[in-house]
């Protein structure tokens, strides 16, 4: 693990709040609304792109079905009904990609962003030998969203550093 | 004028399409490329006048796209649209040979400030 400054939630509710205002909600009539206490994390759709350089880990993207429909359906520009699982796989995916390389940019460098993996129809996810660093829980369109900054606390041979 | 949008999402595609009828720039000549390999092959193969480039890609990098074109003496007006943003990857996209790069969420009025010198 390193030493430097995390990213925060603040941090992740600024790169939100500029993709929901430029691709998610551009109207201004849907925003990410702060979630409530107890709100659950949604985990039927994930994705999550990996940092590896001089700060590894991961940043995650969790939505309900119902959510990544949505996020397909304002990516895309289409209906609802129009969206297909494949528009939600690539629509979840680029949004980690927009939010990871975001977040990267406040990592210590050099570091090499991932492409995304998407795992659609999942019970739950999870990641070994990491801490979290942040998250951010919200809530759209009634659905709960979830972003989380994920370090790994295992070093480059495999041994945990913590 | 023929415009090349370069990223393996098809949403970006979309989006960075919509996004350049936003900005005004409509009644061009689209063509789409999935992956770095075919971003080259149809750079050399549609001769654009303007690329537009993720960075992060399958098979080859959006900067290796470039570096790759330039070598090859291919003088294409080329900018990355891409999620990231450090100082490193900036003086890298310049050293190339890039004219810009516009980061991921942008806006119509950040396409025109990139765009308008070579489109407008």
């Amino acid at each position: 693990m390193t030493d430097h400054p995390n990213p925060t939630e603040d941090d992740l509710q600024m790169i939100a709040e500029q993709v929901w205002s430029s691709f998610l909600d551009p109207a201004g009539i849907y925003p990410l609304l702060p979630a409530l206490p107890g709100d659950p994390v949604p985990s039927d759709v994930s994705a999550a792109v990996s940092v590896t350089g001089a700060w590894q880990g991961h940043v995650v993207i969790n939505l309900t079905e119902t959510a990544s429909r949505h996020a397909a359906a304002a990516l895309l520009g289409i209906e609802l009904g129009e969206v297909t699982v494949a528009d939600i796989t690539d629509a979840v995916g680029e949004l980690a990609n927009i939010i990871g390389g975001n977040v990267k940019s406040l990592l210590p460098q050099p570091s090499v962003l991932s492409l995304p993996q998407v795992v659609t129809n999942a019970a739950s996810t999870y990641w070994p030998a990491v801490v979290e660093v942040c998250q951010l829980t919200g809530v759209w369109i009634d659905e709960p969203v979830n972003v989380s900054v994920l370090e790994s606390n295992v070093d480059y041979a495999g041994v945990s550093s913590s | 004028m023929k415009i090349l949008i370069a990223d393996d999402s098809r949403v970006m595609r979309q989006i960075v399409t919509r996004t350049l009828r936003q900005a005004g720039y409509e009644g061009h000549d689209l063509v789409e490329a999935a992956d770095g390999r075919e971003a080259f092959d149809a750079t050399v193969n549609h001769r654009p006048d303007l690329v537009l480039s993720d960075w992060n890609m399958p098979e080859m990098t959006g900067v290796e796209v470039l570096r790759q074109l330039r070598a090859s003496g291919n003088k294409v007006p080329f900018g990355f649209v891409t999620s990231e943003g450090t100082p490193e990857m900036r003086k890298a996209a310049e050293e190339a040979g890039a004219l810009f790069l516009i980061t991921k969420p942008f806006t119509a009025d950040e396409f025109r400030s990139a765009l308008d010198p070579i489109l407008g």
